[in-house]
């Protein structure tokens, strides 16, 4: 396994950017602005969180990254174009709460299904063999012929991870992966997901509202807040990794994750009311 | 779980039900044998069930008539139906065209249309079809088309990314996760269906179960009307149970619904 590099040099250009993002929803004829001047960068190669409360947008930014909502001020860059075309180009693989499985189909159907859409020229071999293969990568190439209620919460999710990374995106978005699981499964699959991301080196947006997943995933975690919706801090995570189980008993570990408490906490205006 | 041990289940199931209708039956003859009521108003059980023996050959060719009734015009209406869902979800526009009419006409008493179609396609099959497309489209259709739109709107987003075209979209997520929706369509469509045929026949026929039933009523021969009832009834149920059997062969993935 290859050890992570330290952050890149200043001179790289990021591999996703955000400057100046605003986003308006309308509902019922009525306009809101749900995400306030959003500037964020995330380094090729790079494992980012986005942290916050419900309602703090950090869905909605990450629907803006992956080019799925067009934001009403401020620029998005993808590896150096619109996030539409990124998308476009496969370069962006998203995973979501759900593991968003076919249940009529297996786990390596359910894995062939955007290449089969998006090979046209591509063999079923070839196809049948790339899903194995990834499969193998997620740990479930013994489940391959395995329906998907055949499977427990944590399985499917590796699916689905999959499937994502049978496109070979650049980068993977993933929205509140783990939050249906249960805490041990959660636990399991971040150190899962830090492996693949170890193994794979694909950039990585993971919206989390669990702390102790940010801090031990991320090599920067930025912190949302509401009122307004808005990014409150950038915050980089020093620990080393590879992480592990003794991660959690750091005392860096401890220090990350009470700073990013109280940023939380600063950022939901909880302070300012009280 | 194993087909056998599947009916074993069923059985155990069922027996309830069937004590139930021991006991009502039992009741039915003692009130029939005690209140001396004629024969031609409330034949007794046993009276029905000799019937069904001893007319088993009128009984059942009529069964064989009004089966294939329902056989066709049940299958058209799933065909009718499956294809308006499809046309409504694929074609936004023809969908915002099709749907309310679908809706207007849902409410148009179907019974009434009966005199009509035999006045247009005669006495033969063709207008108990036509009878039971109008009255058993509509829940498939609907059905189905609630299945098409619940599809999960992830998976959809995720074709998009890849360059799905709608057609795509359709064939490979929307109707595949239709599919335990429209078979709960189809089972209310195959009740209709035998009322469709029967209300058919009633309104003009020379042959099958409703036709046997009013017939049998001009002739005051009620324990021939409850015979035709019965056989109607198994037929109804033999339907909907291959149709159970369909589902449960081929839809095992879904959830119940």
């Amino acid at each position: 396994m290859q050890t992570v590099q330290p952050a890149l040099s200043a001179q790289e250009e990021p591999h996703i950017q955000a400057r100046g993002v605003a986003v308006d929803y309308t509902h019922a004829g009525q306009t809101n602005r749900v995400l306030h001047n959003i500037d964020l960068s995330v380094p090729r190669g790079g494992f980012v969180s986005l942290i916050g409360p419900s309602g703090c947008g950090k869905s909605t930014l990450l629907k803006v990254l992956a080019g799925l909502l067009e934001p009403a001020e401020g620029e998005v860059r993808v590896a150096g174009v619109a996030p539409a075309v990124a998308a476009r180009q496969r370069r962006i693989g998203l995973v979501f709460q759900e593991a968003t499985l076919m249940p009529w189909k297996n786990a390596l159907d359910n894995v062939k299904l955007l290449m089969e859409i998006a090979y046209k020229d591509r063999s079923r071999d070839d196809i049948t063999q790339r899903a194995t293969e990834m499969l193998r990568l997620v740990g479930l190439e013994k489940a391959a012929s395995k329906s998907p209620s055949q499977l427990s919460g944590g399985m499917r999710q590796r699916v689905s991870v999959a499937r994502a990374l049978a496109m070979d995106p650049e980068v993977l978005m993933m929205d509140e992966p783990f939050g249906a699981l249960d805490a041990i499964t959660r636990e399991e699959m971040s150190e899962f997901l830090l492996e693949i991301w170890e193994r794979t080196g694909k950039t990585i947006v993971f919206v989390t509202h669990s702390i102790d997943e940010a801090v031990f995933m991320s090599r920067q975690v930025y912190v949302m807040g509401t009122n307004p919706p808005r990014i409150v801090e950038a915050m980089p995570i020093t620990l080393p990794y590879p992480r592990n189980e003794d991660t959690y008993a750091m005392p860096g570990f401890a220090l990350a994750s009470g700073r990013l408490r109280k940023l939380l906490k600063e950022g939901h205006g909880w302070r300012a009311a009280a | 779980m194993t087909l056998l041990r599947q009916v074993r289940h069923g059985f155990a199931s069922v027996i309830p039900a069937i004590a139930l209708s021991v006991v009502l039956l039992v009741v039915w003859e003692l009130i029939s044998r005690i209140s001396k009521l004629p024969q031609f108003v409330l034949p007794s059980p046993s009276a029905i069930g000799t019937l069904l023996f001893t007319r088993q050959a009128t009984l059942a060719q009529a069964t064989w008539v009004t089966a294939e009734e329902i056989l066709y015009g049940f299958l058209l209406s799933a065909v009718v139906g499956i294809t308006i869902a499809v046309t409504i979800a694929r074609f936004e526009r023809v969908g915002r065209a099709v749907y309310p009419l679908m809706v207007l006409f849902q409410n148009v008493p179907k019974i009434a249309l009966a005199p009509l179609f035999i006045l247009w396609f005669g006495y033969d099959l063709a207008p108990k079809i036509l009878l039971i497309v109008v009255m058993a489209f509509f829940p498939v259709a609907l059905n189905m088309l609630v299945g098409l739109q619940a599809a999960d709107p992830n998976l959809v987003t995720l074709m998009r990314t890849v360059g799905a075209t709608r057609t795509q979209i359709l064939l490979r997520v929307q109707v595949p996760h239709s599919l335990p929706y429209l078979m709960s369509g189809i089972k209310i469509a195959i009740t209709l269906s035998v009322i469709g045929a029967i209300v058919g026949e009633f309104a003009g026929a020379s042959a099958g179960l409703g036709y046997v039933i009013q017939f049998a009523s001009t002739q005051m021969e009620a324990a021939l009307v409850f015979a035709a009832l019965i056989q109607i009834s198994l037929l109804g149920m033999l339907f909907y149970y291959a149709i159970e059997f369909i589902e449960w062969k081929y839809l095992r993935w879904a959830p119940k619904l």
